[in-house]
């Protein structure tokens, strides 16, 4: 297999949206990126169509670019002057127009200028690939592939790949590697059918759903609740969705897909337009990037805001219901129990489930080669959480054939050869998929993948408790997991982390800490917190700061290497933890911060001096005894979370040798092979010594949060943690002279605490954050 | 005793800190450029030199280690001069024309280099360490943030919003045309980067700026105060240096003399309201030059901030026909150490171009300060 040093310069052609996205991504990996677009017809830039792009990305939100240094890696120019270039790049993508004709005449001129060899794919979501090389040599069909990225390219983790018969196996797994090691993308191979998978099935569901609406007198907002989360579908259900992703495009995807798709598709029968919506795009309400959608918000002379829906009888806006109409194990999950309800729910979930799930599993092997291929595209590209063959699982295939039969709607035949078996199950710790073939396989993991999900199916824990689980993923290394509802960390998890390390020391050589929720963690347990405020317990507060500054720090100096691994939101606690390891491997979609302040406290479990030891530590940083301690007070009590690795980097949560992993299921086996490298020879940190400015400094700190008060950015409460926080990085009472240990800073970050638990303004935060899941600007 | 004289002006491109084109220059290289530029203008013989003052307002990191006597051996100057490192915050290198003419008058030297330097992208404006009195910070304003300043005097003189962008936009203006007539060639010292881009003119001015953009901007100090970044001078790298020397070894010498000293002083007022310090620099300096406010032509009114210009235009009875006319510190930059040695150069010049006969440079200065110089043409 190659490797994927093999690419080391892309050109991506054609700079809108998926293009640029796409550009932009490959240099997160830290790739350079050779982005072209057409000379514009007005103006002397011609490169300024390829330059707007990346301009824009830069102001875009969610950004595209990881982070500022990222955009740099992005060169720019245009086809006429500079498509020689591609010569020196290893991959070139085109995401131009949709036109066949353009593409053609694109690719016969990048014929006479490419290396052969090397590999040339289209990002195109509906013109075939057997069209798109036709006229081309029998080298170009070689090197050619399709790779279809999912909007925005940064966040959707779903790539499809779709090979021609004339498509060189090498070629294929050089991009196929590149895409999942650097981009982070997980490849999904789809046959060359009209929509390949995701938009397939995603536009019939979309239509089927819209459809139903109309027919059955379902609102937009009964619709999103029934279609949303019951069925494990982002919140946006389906006309928030449509919003999103803009109704005019609606006409587009039924366009193409009524072109392609031979006459007797099932969707040829359900693809149809509303008035009313027809109308909404001419009248340009063509959802969030428009004057609005099936939902917008209407300002109040007050300021306020108001969610309004659109009645789809009258076209009218409303105010927007909330109608709370799906109930018990409905709401959650039980599909057999939401698609049997009695009444508008059931009627609504079964007309979209039905059919959707029949065409989904009618594109099998059409589409793809297994169910797992439509399962991951439908969980990756429209961030479903189960694939279309899981919910049959959770219906049953042979219940869902009986009443697909009893409405006389088609049943595929997959669907008749599974009889009363279920499409996955686990056999010798092994989840198996049922093939075309009628008998189940192993789902096999690419190299280097390595997922928790798999180990618990195999194994049980080492120990477990209600917060967390130590588990052995192999090769002498314990993975801690955090089990708690959002990841929380209480008390559980300190003390499981203190039977660790005795564990780990006795019979392992490496500890990871790692799991598999949405989150990393979002930090200490806030409602259990708050409990103990409301009582005034005041000292198992205290022991749960002390507990926790205890766990961590054990961790910190235990005689093993400790990695953590973070991904997503890693706040407070959750962050605190990875400061107090030897590395961090994280994931490139990590949000790490110090939020504390935004609960009226400060960092309790050692982040204040792991925090100032990261900032002492830049080189780039002046000397003496204030910028370390500026940085480390700026970053915390803005409660600033890094958007990415990338900036956690800028921002010094992480420190220059950490890791970052670009695929979220290779972060396990990182993590785990970063630690087993520092096991030869591992001597636990020293302990930091800290030469704190003292009252001196902190003078200095609250002549600017003073000015930020005027300047109306802090809060009279912000002044008083900002206060404490000063109090803990300057070192209290020091002198410039003294030196201070890290247990003197841990005591200092304690009393800190403590005096802000008891502070009315700050238990005011906590509770408004637990009700609203927002700060409290008090 | 021997007139003390200007015999010489010069200074560097002026660019915004951080973004400008100076952000990556370092402060020694550019004086060590600027005065070499100003030795070759004026013809003065190196060797006659006896001391290279240096006025900045944050001399630590690459404007520490006395960088004074760093830039004699940079620009490859005689050993025999020496080097002092003057602070006054801003009103350092107008303070260093000060201690030049007090050591000709008093028979220690005959030729002075007076000049003043700060790289704010580089250096910032609080120093690395800021580490103030806690006991001090207490009890005074000592400590005060400079845009508290001018929202105070703002509110103290009842400055509204607009008077102060109206003034910004003149100021903006009157640089334009400066720049449209090539008046600031003369004084400016080309600097080149290493990779060959020659730096030659300022980069801080906006002459099309309007009252509207600016009545757009958000308040920059205080949310229901008066004071944005359009009505503030902006944070800038640059240098200024003026040769000062006595009458006499001008005549000797051949040099051009633009203008004589004829009077300076120094005063203090409150340090929330440190804009006004002009005020009472200008009326001790006027006092001791035996003249009044209608007997001076020229000024150059250093614009830390419109409101502390206006006020202090009002306490003196100021005409603003006769304000910074080549536009002055909102327009142009507030390179905090360099400032005085540039707007008593730009007197100079001004007293030369306009043939008036006197004129006045002031400035305010942080932690309540005014510095005021007069000058006579020669």
């Amino acid at each position: 297999m190659m490797t994927d040093a093999t690419i080391k310069k892309v050109c991506v052609i054609g700079a809108g949206t998926m293009g640029a996205g796409i550009a932009a991504q490959i240099a997160n990996a830290g790739v350079p990126v050779l982005l072209l677009d057409i000379v514009p017809k007005d103006g002397d830039n011609r490169n300024a169509i390829a330059e707007g792009a990346v301009k824009k990305m830069l102001k875009t939100d969610p950004a595209p670019f990881m982070g500022k240094r990222a955009a740099k890696l992005v060169e720019t120019g245009n086809i006429e002057d500079d498509l020689a270039k591609v010569a020196e790049c290893d991959w070139v993508v085109e995401a131009i127009i949709e036109r066949l004709d353009i593409k053609q005449n694109l690719y016969a001129k990048l014929e006479e200028v490419r290396t052969p060899g090397t590999a040339v794919s289209s990002n195109t979501s509906t013109i075939p690939l057997e069209q798109l090389t036709d006229g081309r040599s029998d080298q170009f069909k070689q090197d050619f592939l399709i790779t279809h990225f999912f909007n925005p390219p940064r966040y959707m983790r779903l790539i499809e790949l779709v090979a021609g018969p004339m498509t060189n196996p090498t070629t294929l797994e050089m991009v196929r590697d590149f895409v999942d090691r650097k981009l982070g993308k997980t490849p999904v191979d789809a046959e060359d059918s009209p929509g390949f998978i995701a938009n397939r099935v995603g536009t019939f569901w979309i239509q089927q759903a819209v459809n139903s609406a109309f027919d059955l007198g379902v609102s937009v907002e009964e619709a999103d609740e029934i279609g949303g989360k019951p069925m494990g579908v982002p919140k946006t259900g389906i006309f928030g969705l449509i919003d999103l992703i803009g109704i005019d495009l609606m006409p587009h995807l039924m366009k193409s897909l009524t072109s392609t798709l031979p006459a007797e598709d099932w969707y040829q029968k359900i693809a149809r337009s509303e008035k009313l919506i027809e109308d909404m795009i001419a009248e340009g309400y063509t959802g969030r990037k428009g004057k609005g959608g099936f939902y917008k918000l209407e300002k109040g002379a007050d300021g306020s805001r108001t969610k309004m829906a659109k009645d789809l009888q009258s076209g009218e806006y409303r105010k927007a219901a909330r109608p709370g109409l799906v109930r018990g194990s409905a709401a959650k999950g039980d599909l057999a129990k939401l698609i049997s309800t009695k009444g508008k729910v059931g009627e609504y979930a079964w007309a979209v489930l039905g059919p959707t799930l029949s065409y989904a599993a009618s594109i099998v092997p059409e589409a793809t080669a297994t169910i797992v291929g439509v399962d991951d595209a439908m969980k990756l590209g429209y961030n479903w959480k189960f694939g279309p063959f899981e919910m049959i699982d959770k219906i049953g295939a042979a219940k869902l054939v009986e009443r697909l039969e009893a409405g006389n709607m088609p049943v595929p035949e997959i669907l008749k050869m599974a009889g009363d078996r279920s499409f996955y199950r686990i056999e010798n710790g092994k989840r198996q998929y049922l093939g075309t073939d009628g008998e189940y396989h192993d789902i096999v993991r690419p190299d280097g993948v390595l997922l928790l999900e798999d180990i618990k199916l195999a194994s049980e824990p080492l120990m477990a408790n209600g917060s967390a689980a130590l588990w052995d993923v192999g090769d002498g290394v314990v993975a801690l997991e955090f089990t708690g509802k959002m990841n929380a960390l209480d008390e559980q998890v300190m003390k499981l982390i203190q039977k660790a390390i005795a564990l780990v020391k006795k019979d392992y050589k490496a500890l990871v800490v790692y799991n598999e929720g949405p989150n990393f963690s979002a930090g200490a347990n806030l409602g259990l917190a708050m409990f103990a405020l409301n009582i005034a317990a005041w000292s198992e507060v205290e022991k749960l700061v002390k507990g926790g500054q205890d766990a961590y720090k054990a961790l910190k100096y235990a005689p093993f290497p400790v990695v953590s691994a973070p991904f997503g939101m890693t706040l407070g606690g959750g962050c605190e933890i990875c400061l107090n390891s030897d590395a961090i491997q994280a994931h490139a979609e990590t949000y790490i911060g110090l939020v504390e302040t935004g609960v009226g406290i400060v960092p309790g479990w050692g982040g204040c001096g792991e925090m100032l030891t990261r900032w002492e530590e830049n080189p780039r940083q002046p000397k003496g005894p204030m910028p370390a301690v500026s940085k480390a007070f700026e970053i915390i009590s803005t409660a600033t979370v890094a958007k990415s690795a990338t900036e956690a980097k800028e921002l010094g949560f992480l420190r220059k040798d950490d890791g970052v992993t670009m695929n979220r299921d290779r972060l396990l086996h990182d993590a785990k092979q970063r630690a087993l490298a520092m096991v030869d020879g591992y001597d636990a940190p020293k302990k930091p010594e800290y030469h704190l400015p003292g009252p001196t400094g902190k003078a200095a700190l609250m002549l600017a949060v003073e000015s930020f008060r005027k300047r109306g950015i802090a809060t009279p409460h912000d002044e008083v943690v900002a206060g404490e926080l000063a109090t803990v990085l300057t070192g209290g009472d020091t002198d410039i002279t003294q030196v201070l240990s890290e247990a003197d800073l841990l005591k200092l970050e304690r009393e800190a605490f403590m005096r802000l638990v008891r502070n009315p303004n700050s238990q005011a935060r906590v509770e408004h954050m637990l009700e609203t899941g927002k700060p409290l600007r008090n | 005793m021997s007139d003390v004289v200007i015999a010489g002006y010069a200074r560097s491109p002026f660019h915004f800190a951080y973004k400008g084109a100076l952000a990556k220059v370092r402060p020694d290289d550019l004086a060590a450029n600027t005065v070499l530029g100003l030795i070759e203008r004026t013809g003065v013989k190196p060797e006659d030199i006896e001391d290279l003052l240096m006025g900045c307002a944050f001399p630590e990191g690459e404007q520490g280690f006395n960088i004074a006597r760093l830039v004699v051996l940079l620009a490859d100057l005689p050993l025999s001069i020496g080097g002092m490192t003057l602070n006054r915050f801003c009103g350092s290198s107008m303070s260093a024309v000060h201690y030049a003419a007090g050591q000709i008058a008093c028979g220690a030297g005959e030729v002075f280099i007076a000049a003043g330097v700060e790289s704010m992208s580089r250096v910032p404006m609080t120093g690395f360490n800021p580490m103030p009195n806690p006991a001090l910070a207490e009890k005074s304003a000592a400590y005060i943030g400079m845009g508290d300043t001018a929202e105070n005097v703002a509110s103290k003189y009842g400055l509204s919003r607009e008077e102060q962008e109206a003034f910004a936009v003149r100021s903006q203006q009157k640089a334009g045309e400066a720049i449209k007539k090539g008046a600031f060639k003369d004084e400016i010292v080309p600097y080149t980067l290493p990779d060959g881009t020659v730096i030659d003119s300022d980069g801080t001015p906006r002459p099309d700026t309007t009252a509207e953009a600016l009545a757009g901007l958000k308040l920059a100090f205080d949310e229901n105060g008066t004071v944005t970044a359009g009505t503030a001078s902006p944070l800038t790298d640059g240098c200024a240096a003026v040769l000062v020397c006595s009458a006499d070894y001008a005549a000797k010498n051949g040099l051009k003399v633009m203008a004589k000293i004829k009077s300076m002083a120094i005063s203090g007022c409150a340090p929330e309201i440190m804009g006004i310090g002009p005020v009472a620099s200008s009326q001790k300096a006027l006092a001791r030059a035996d003249l009044t406010i209608d007997d001076i032509d020229i000024v150059e009114l250093n614009e830390a901030f419109s409101s502390q210009s206006l006020a202090s235009m009002r306490d003196l009875g100021l005409d603003e026909a006769k304000v910074n006319l080549d536009g002055g510190a909102i327009a142009i930059g507030h390179p905090l150490g360099a400032t005085g040695a540039r707007i008593v150069g730009k007197a100079a010049s001004l007293l030369q171009r306009e043939g008036k006969r006197y004129s006045l440079s002031t400035q305010c200065i942080g932690g309540g300060q005014g510095i005021a110089t007069i000058l006579e043409n020669a």
